[in-house]
């Protein structure tokens, strides 16, 4: 009866040990991770980086060039089903993609001609036309590929029409990550936005200190403070998820950050432990916390992306279906980023407690999974020790509470320029 | 007429009072032996022989570490999971014999436990699980998986944990961790 329980120690902790190896496992990736991205940011120096990718949308295939380095470029259409982009460099040129799945591009391949690298694109028909554009820093080349359809045909309505208006409150309020209705020229560097949510308020209060101090208060005094120093330096527009003391469903939070098709959604919150001596400053990122059958799910969505969009823009039932799972995990796509912005927010609030280094954490934060961009949940120090409940009270630590959570966000867009995190 | 009458009550009370001594008499064997220990619970006294226990570990928080630590019980074994599971989060509600934290409100209930043939345990919680929550994220995240580590450590069919308040499905546990899908273990909580 009792064999599976551990009756003694040892044997526990043994078991113990083998289910451990699942989450440690996760952790090497993401290490190793981390330490590519690192690795590829130095090589940076003297190669150009180039990376290729190709992707569907809703009237058009886009291919982009990604590079580390400002390329000079020649554009030319061989033969009517080719177009050759001649890319030159003062250094080395490498150049990486992957297998193609498009409706329109039958294949990217690459050749070398001398010091010229060339990068033919092939399309599956012969009557398309292309447009191409460049995007700063880093240097994005961008190919739109056209079809040219048969004046019979009609065009595919257009999907930005089809955002849901009319019920504001409801859950797709903008469309999900992979949704095909992403505006043409996405990248261009007007109205990026950053949501700033202030954890609680309204009837709901929070975690609630020993001397009465409420998570709700705390959370809308960081918040406001936080807003003013990004609008006073940053070039973004901020939108709060409220500015005062009222209840906001947490649905209507994410909403706030896919609406305004936010660069980075920030939730602020103080903590409340059972410990009553834990201490210090934390960043969250999700945790999917992900069962078999969603690991599968997911899996099968990003593998069947291009194909499942064809669909998605054609069929409106199908359409409400997918959406609806897509919202689900929303989050799951930008689940690296958030974590680096994560890690570059908590170096920033280490310094400022001189507690030891908690590290980020990932915790399955109900208000962070429909959220399409990446996305952290800062809880800012602990309500339940009354030192830090006396500190959390103070203006001045709020100010360097929000001065470090900015400091973190200034290095992470530095690291990623704009449009960096967007597809 | 009324003489009759009379009788006839007569011997209907009589006959009354003869089956009242018949079935005090003779009922009372039966009755004493029928309150099984398996529905009684708490009270195993009578019948020592026939109550198995059932060795369990608890995970509690510690003030010390932060970490989860196992601490050793017995529970009444029964035949279903379920119920053993339902002592498991019993005890757990009662709290440590050793200083440790139980990361769940004294005064909750548990209502039902449901295992699911894939291996999801729902546990449903009286109101007072987030009611009397103290909130706070690093409580939450606690309070989840000092009870899905407990159970899917201790038995076999238990996969993942699906927590439920008063019989739904709820939003969050108190406004942080969401409570709309199972959850997995985490046995990096635990101490080594």
């Amino acid at each position: 009866m009792s064999s599976d329980a551990g009756s003694i120690p040892a044997a526990s902790i043994s078991l113990l040990k083998d289910k451990w190896t699942v989450p440690r496992s996760r952790y090497r990736i993401q290490a190793g991770f981390l330490g590519a991205l690192l690795f590829a940011s130095l090589l940076a120096q003297n190669i150009a980086r180039v990376r290729v990718s190709v992707r569907d949308y809703a009237e058009f295939s886009r291919v982009t060039l990604e590079s580390t380095q400002t390329l000079t470029f020649t554009i030319a259409r061989r033969t009517p089903g080719v177009i050759e982009v001649g890319l030159e460099s003062q250094s080395p040129v490498h150049i990486q993609s992957g297998p193609v799945t498009s409706r329109l591009i039958r294949s990217v391949s690459m050749s070398r001609q001398g010091s010229r690298n060339i990068l033919s694109i092939e399309g599956k028909t012969e009557s398309y036309t292309f447009t191409h554009f460049t995007v700063g820093n880093p240097f994005q080349l961008i190919l739109d590929l056209r079809e040219v359809r048969r004046p019979a045909e009609t065009p595919l309505a257009k999907p930005a029409e089809k955002k849901p208006a009319p019920t504001v409150a409801e859950k797709p309020a903008a469309p999900p990550p992979q949704d095909t209705g992403r505006p043409a020229v996405p990248l261009s560097s007007g109205g990026r936005t950053i949501v700033i949510d202030p954890g609680h308020g309204g009837m709901e209060s929070g975690a609630q200190g020993k001397f009465g101090t409420l998570e709700k208060d705390i959370t809308l005094a960081v918040s406001l403070k936080l807003k003013s120093l990004i609008e006073r330096n940053l070039a973004f527009r901020v939108v709060l998820t409220r500015d005062k003391d009222v209840e906001v469903l947490l649905e209507n939070r994410a909403a706030a950050a896919n609406n305004n098709d936010a660069q980075f959604f920030i939730s602020i919150h103080a903590n409340g432990s059972y410990k009553k001596s834990s201490s210090g400053s934390e960043t969250f990122f999700l945790n999917l916390n992900a069962t078999d059958e969603d690991v599968r799910r997911l899996a099968y969505f990003e593998n069947t992306q291009t194909e499942l969009q064809g669909r998605i823009a054609a069929d409106q039932d199908y359409q409400d279906d997918i959406r609806m799972i897509l919202w689900d995990m929303a989050q799951a796509a930008y689940i690296r980023q958030s974590s680096r912005l994560a890690e570059l927010v908590q170096a920033e609030l280490n310094g400022l407690l001189g507690t030891a280094n908690r590290g980020i954490k990932q915790a399955p934060f109900k208000v962070l999974t429909e959220v399409a961009c990446p996305a952290i949940l800062v809880e800012v120090a602990f309500l339940s020790n009354p030192e830090e409940e006396r500190l959390l009270g103070k203006e001045e630590f709020q100010w360097n509470v929000a001065q470090a959570i900015y400091q973190g966000l200034v290095n992470t867009i530095r690291e990623f320029p704009a449009g960096g995190y967007r597809r | 007429m009324i003489r009759s009458r009379i009788l006839l009550l007569a011997v209907l009370s009589l006959s009354l009072v003869l089956l009242a001594i018949f079935f005090f008499l003779s009922g009372r064997g039966e009755t004493v032996k029928e309150p099984p220990p398996e529905l009684g619970g708490k009270e195993p006294g009578p019948q020592p022989e026939t109550v198995e226990l059932k060795k369990v570990n608890l995970f509690f928080l510690s003030e010390k570490d932060g970490l989860l630590h196992p601490e050793e019980r017995e529970i009444v074994s029964s035949p279903t999971p379920e119920r053993e599971a339902a002592r498991v989060v019993e005890e757990l509600i009662k709290g440590s014999r050793q200083g440790l934290i139980s990361p769940l409100p004294a005064e909750a209930r548990i209502r039902q436990v449901y295992l699911t043939k894939e291996g999801t345990a729902y546990v449903d919680f009286s109101r007072e699980f987030s009611e009397r929550h103290p909130s706070g994220s690093s409580a939450e995240i606690d309070t989840v998986y000092c009870l899905v580590n407990s159970l899917v450590y201790n038995f076999k069919s238990v996969k993942r944990v699906f927590i439920l308040v008063n019989g739904d499905e709820k939003e969050t546990l108190s406004g942080h961790i969401g409570l709309t899908k199972a959850f997995l273990p985490d046995f990096s909580m635990v101490a080594r």
